[in-house]
């Protein structure tokens, strides 16, 4: 039956708005305009060229990095740390508490005192777990960098302030409950990079609970060492006058040895995964297709997968995501993607907000267009738009010295070659279209990713279960922990093959099914406003036959009659003698597919008992000798199949039976609801199920 | 997405730059069909902000047809009689551009910035969009759709992301700044074709707008490109219609609660204040920087670190064209009493009632100030964006360089009158936002 299904999708009728088009103005003007009617050309183009930076390195190891710029009467210092990302555990959050810290009270100076004084000169200063930055105008500069370096040298932790921050911390993490995007975040960073990578911890009003003082000065005692920092000067400033600066206010900072870790790569996403947030009242779900890439900072890979990237979502508005979910369906204010460069492990993300009722569309839309850019070429067209967007991009971000900074601290950082980003405009320009697909094709996995969404639980989640490649939503708290069903543990007597068999003798029996001739239903449905009627044959041991009538006409067939198979759509029939369509109609004539599972090569292999719709079942998983995934759920009492999930390699298909009837003594589900291969739930209701009439043997010929 | 932003809210960004140092240049002229055009000079970078100004904000809307002068923003993105739908981004995007626009209860803005070498499309682009934009119905419906998300994105779905308009609709009776800017849905839905094409023919026209141009340029040729693209476009013969409406005074206290889904209570204290510009405007601001720039400010100190019952607080004024509310706020610690937090607020602003500033916290004020100035004005589209401001509201684009002198005009008394004078309890409004029950 699941074949047929997938050809009703394809019988949709398409209705076109007339066009109208509103004139804003009739300005009647004698002047001529016809000139208008061309995009000026540009004039001749001025060379891109990069600012100089200056480097050099302090006897402690301090590397420094400046860059001069005089537009403005200002100076920037910003102390960078070259840390490893550490797992903090069930103490997650104390490196930032740490970071925190420092500028809460010194040796000299009380915390009051500290903002009092960067105050009172109009300057900032912050600090954090990766280091510290500020900023003042130039005549204020020592005043400053004695701040500063008395917050990197002499912090004091102080209890109280300590307390302050925890507290504060929990009021924020109680405010992140109601914030959508927070909820995304959270649960994407757990599925997607797990617990056991830092990029995987999430803070939470627990593990804050668990932070100590001892926690936050050893941390800064281990990391804050200049051999493992950068600062980089930014502005009103010569490389002298910097160095005599760096050289007066950080060359007593002693150097020390500071640790390093390696992490196991995860693992990626297998299937596709919905992982749901509720957050009642949402009138929009936040919806994240996300999943962890390993592409590292200067890779040659990057600016290639930056720019398809930029063709699927990226910042452009021309951007694929944006065109289709904003502009041509009006799904959403935006949607974009976003693809990262990390030296641990980066990720892919495409992301809008919808509103509820077009949370599946959106869905539907975001993976089109995800297979889309892998399975097609991209247009000349869109390839130089991006290309040009890209390039301009570069050349405004020229326009803040803060670029030419950032680029140098990269080039060290990550090793990169010294003339990266002189290079990068060539570089930009060599990507092909054939390299754009390469890059696709590498990086975006439609049928791999995690398909977070936050929103109203009792509005959108029940109708995403059709993304999920196992049929089962996994929800998770605002924080990212999992929220499990009330777990019934399996026990250890249970077996797959044991499942099966009960499921065998709960609809009627070996023996009777066995003794089963012929098989014939009647099914009716409604589509886009229509009755469609579907009639199915199977025939003892291997002739099937079904016919689909819309409007009073046949609109589709199928046939296999023992050798070979046929497919009629439209009026357009095709005889099928070999391939995967031919196993697929010989498939269909199986008129009991679990008992012959074993016969068929099926593995079996019972995964546990997960809620279904409020009925526990046992989760079996049958793998084809071919490698098709089949998940199926037998209802725990009664022993019926009540949901089978088919994960192929373009869609999954998930089929709800209910409604289970005697015919003859065997028990058939009269309803059955489709979903996953069309954008509506189909739901089929047998008028008639007939056992051992007899068929013609026409019905099954093939001409 | 930022495309299209509607409100000015939190964002405004005072523009003002130091009478001494790094003074910007410009020239400005006026076009025979009204438009005002400004242009700056810097050719450190090879690229050009081109942007124009419409005088016209939701304040200029029928109370009717609200949300107009946004949806309008929207619409304009869709072409022209030369430009198809859906091609401005890519003509821009092609060139190696970035665009986007913006409305606020006083102005729409639009702007591009381009490689300096496409200077010319910029113009042309906006010149079509002044000179015969066109919409397709299609487009209409999208769009209107599009601003429906927009609203449930930035303001429904979003804890406390309904503040501004809850405050404006009690602060007003009469004056437009009561109703939102992104407006009623309902009153979009309604809207025909010739609400469309009069607001497009009374607003967007020549002598309503100002053309600001900033980046590597060359200062004839650009002229003689405006002159080419605006020249030809005709000005309006009706007056451009200007809200006359005068709000009366408050009259006494506004004390509401709104529920939202929120886990931190919240209180939002709405005080009216003069138009942007005027003296009194200028001491208003220092005492919103008094009360909360900086660790050390006053409500920071007190409400975050001292007595830690808020987790944010904040004041800042609405610089409106006509006279507008400056906003104290702070949103609870856990456990804290939202009047507990709103008493805490209201004893820092009294403080300034009775006590003087010091000399030294004067002076900090003051660098505070300055510093501010110094650091805006750094990119060449914040500088179009400036001028043009300064242009529509002021007359005078030359306050990008003198705007500081008024600031600095202030004095402590002049900071501690207005306190007494607009901060009293008889002139605000108090709002309340409390989380929602779970069953309601």
């Amino acid at each position: 039956m699941k074949q047929l299904i997938i050809a009703l999708s394809v019988i949709f009728i398409f209705s076109q708005c007339a066009k109208k088009t509103t004139e804003l103005v009739s300005k009647a003007s004698n002047v001529d305009q016809t000139w208008r009617k061309m995009a000026p050309s540009p004039a001749a183009a001025r060379d891109i060229s990069l600012g100089d930076y200056a480097s050099f390195d302090l006897a402690n190891g301090l590397k420094v990095i400046v860059v001069e710029n005089h537009k403005l009467p200002r100076v920037s210092y910003q102390l960078s740390l070259n840390n490893e990302a550490l797992i903090e555990g069930d103490k997650a959050g104390y490196t930032s508490f740490a970071g925190d810290l420092l500028s809460k009270g010194t040796k000299n100076r009380t915390k009051a005192q500290i903002d009092e004084a960067i105050d009172y000169v109009g300057a900032s200063l912050s600090t954090s777990s990766s280091g510290v930055f500020g900023s003042a105008l130039k005549k204020h500069s020592d005043k400053l960098l004695d701040i500063m370096t008395d917050v990197l040298y002499n912090p004091t932790f102080p209890q109280d302030e300590f307390e302050k921050i925890r507290k504060r911390t929990a009021s924020g993490l109680a405010s992140s409950k109601t914030n959508p995007e927070a909820i995304a975040t959270n649960i994407r960073s757990i599925v997607n990079f797990g617990a056991n990578h830092p990029y995987g911890e999430v803070q939470t009003e627990e593990t804050i609970k668990n932070i100590t003082l001892d926690d936050c000065r050893n941390f800064y005692n281990t990391y804050f060492k200049p051999n493992n920092a950068y600062l980089v000067i930014v502005g009103d400033i010569t490389p002298a006058e910097a160095r005599m600066q760096a050289e007066k206010y950080f060359s007593k900072w002693e150097k020390g040895k500071v640790p390093s870790f390696s992490y196991a790569t995860p693992e990626g996403t297998k299937g596709t995964q919905v992982r749901f947030g509720n957050k009642d009242g949402a009138v929009q779900s936040v919806i994240n297709i996300s999943y962890p890439i390993d592409m590292k900072p200067g890779s040659e890979d990057a600016i290639k997968a930056n720019l398809m990237n930029s063709i699927l979502g990226g910042g452009i508005f021309s951007g694929r995501l944006m065109q289709n979910l904003r502009e041509k369906k009006a799904y959403t204010y935006g949607a974009r993607s976003n693809i990262s460069t990390d030296k641990l492990m980066g990720n892919f993300n495409a992301f809008a907000s919808v509103r509820n009722e077009v949370t599946d569309s959106s869905i539907t839309e975001f993976i089109y267009e995800l297979k889309r850019i892998v399975n097609e070429p991209v247009s000349d067209a869109d390839l130089s738009l991006a290309k040009s967007s890209m390039s301009g991009n570069f050349g405004r971000s020229l326009e803040s010295p803060q670029t030419i900074a950032n680029f140098a601290l990269n080039t060290f950082k990550y090793n990169l070659p010294k003339d990266y980003y002189n290079n990068y405009l060539k570089n930009v320009d060599a990507v092909s279209v054939a390299d754009v697909q390469a890059m696709a094709k590498r990086y975006i996995r439609p049928d791999n990713c995690n398909i977070v969404v936050v929103g109203n639980k009792d509005n959108v989640a029940d109708k995403l279960k059709k993304f999920d490649s196992d049929g089962v939503i996994d929800f998770y708290d605002p924080f990212g922990k999992k929220i499990e069903d009330k777990k019934i543990e399996l026990s250890a007597d249970i077996t797959a093959d044991g499942i099966i068999k009960d499921y065998i003798s709960a609809i009627g029996g070996e023996a009777k099914l066995k003794a089963v001739k012929s098989i014939y239903s009647s099914m009716k449905a409604s589509r886009m406003g229509q009755d469609v009627t579907l009639e199915t044959f199977q025939v003892a041991p291997n002739k099937y036959a079904m016919k689909m009538n819309m409007m009073g006409m046949t609109v589709q067939e199928q046939k296999y009659d023992g050798t070979k198979g046929l497919q009629a759509q439209m009026g357009n029939k095709k005889v099928i003698t070999d391939g995967k369509e031919l196993e697929d109609l010989k498939k269909s004539a199986i008129m009991f597919e679990q008992m012959n599972y074993a016969s068929l090569g099926y593995k079996l292999e019972v995964k546990g008992i997960e809620n279904v719709d409020g009925t526990n079942c046992y989760k079996v998983l049958a793998t084809s000798p071919a490698g098709d995934l089949i998940t199926e759920f037998y209802d725990v009492k009664t022993g019926y199949l009540i949901r089978s999930v088919k994960a192929e390699e373009k869609m999954t298909m998930t089929t709800d039976y209910k409604d289970y009837k005697s015919v003859n003594g065997i028990m058939f589900p009269f309803s059955s609801a489709i979903s996953g291969v069309a954008p509506t739930t189909l739901v089929l209701e047998a008028t008639a199920i007939e056992i051992d009439k007899i068929v013609a043997d026409d019905v099954f010929k093939i001409e | 997405m930022s495309k299209f932003i509607f409100t000015v809210s939190l964002a405004i960004c005072v523009g003002f730059v130091h009478a001494q140092l790094n003074k910007i240049q410009f020239q400005e002229f006026t076009l025979e069909n009204g438009l005002k055009v400004i242009l700056h000079q810097d050719k450190t970078t090879p690229i050009v902000a081109v942007s124009v100004m419409y005088h016209v904000g939701s304040k200029n809307e029928n109370p009717d047809k609200t949300g107009f002068a946004h949806f309008f923003e929207h619409l304009l993105f869709e072409g022209s009689e030369n430009i198809g739908r859906g091609e401005y981004d890519k003509y821009i995007e092609k060139a190696g551009g970035t665009l986007n626009a913006n409305t606020s209860m006083d102005r729409t803005y639009y702007f591009e910035i381009l490689p300096s070498n496409q200077l010319e499309l910029g113009l042309w682009l906006e010149s079509e969009r002044m000179l015969h934009a066109k919409v397709e119905n299609v487009g209409i419906e999208t769009q209107r759709q599009v601003v429906k998300e927009e609203r449930r994105q930035r303001i429904d779905n979003q804890p406390y992301g309904s503040f501004l308009e809850q405050i404006m609709m009690r602060a007003y009776k009469v004056h437009p700044y009561k109703w939102p800017v992104i407006g009623s849905m309902a009153h979009l839905d309604a809207a025909v074709e010739s609400d469309y094409k009069n607001f497009y023919a009374d607003f967007y026209v020549p002598n309503n707008a100002i053309v600001s141009i900033a980046g590597d340029i060359d200062y004839d040729n650009a002229k003689m490109l405006v002159e080419k693209y605006f020249s030809t476009i005709p000005k309006s013969k009706k007056p451009i219609y200007r809200p006359s409406a005068v709000e009366p005074a408050l009259g006494g206290e506004v004390r509401d609660t709104f529920y939202d889904n929120i886990q931190l209570p919240a209180v939002l204290m709405a005080y009216r204040i003069p138009a942007a510009g005027t003296p009194e405007y200028y001491a208003v601001s220092m005492l919103g920087t008094l009360l909360s720039q900086g660790e050390s400010s006053r409500l920071q100190k007190a409400l975050v670190d001292e007595q830690q019952k808020a987790v944010a607080v904040g004041n800042f004024p609405l610089d409106l064209e006509d006279p507008g509310v400056s906003i104290a706020y702070g949103i609870c610690s856990m456990g804290t009493d939202v009047l507990d937090a709103e008493r805490s607020i209201t004893a820092e602003i009294d403080r300034i009632k009775t006590e003087t500033i010091s000399d030294e916290e004067f002076q900090k004020l003051k660098n505070q100030v300055e510093n501010d100035f110094v650091s805006s004005n750094s990119k060449v589209s914040g500088i179009a964006e400036s001028l043009a401001n300064y242009k529509m509201y002021y007359g005078d684009a030359n306050l990008i360089n003198t705007e500081l002198n008024r600031y600095l005009a202030v004095t402590k008394d002049d900071i501690k009158n207005a306190a007494i004078k607009y901060y009293n309890n008889n002139n605000r409004v108090v709002l309340h936002y409390l989380p929602k029950p779970v069953n309601p």
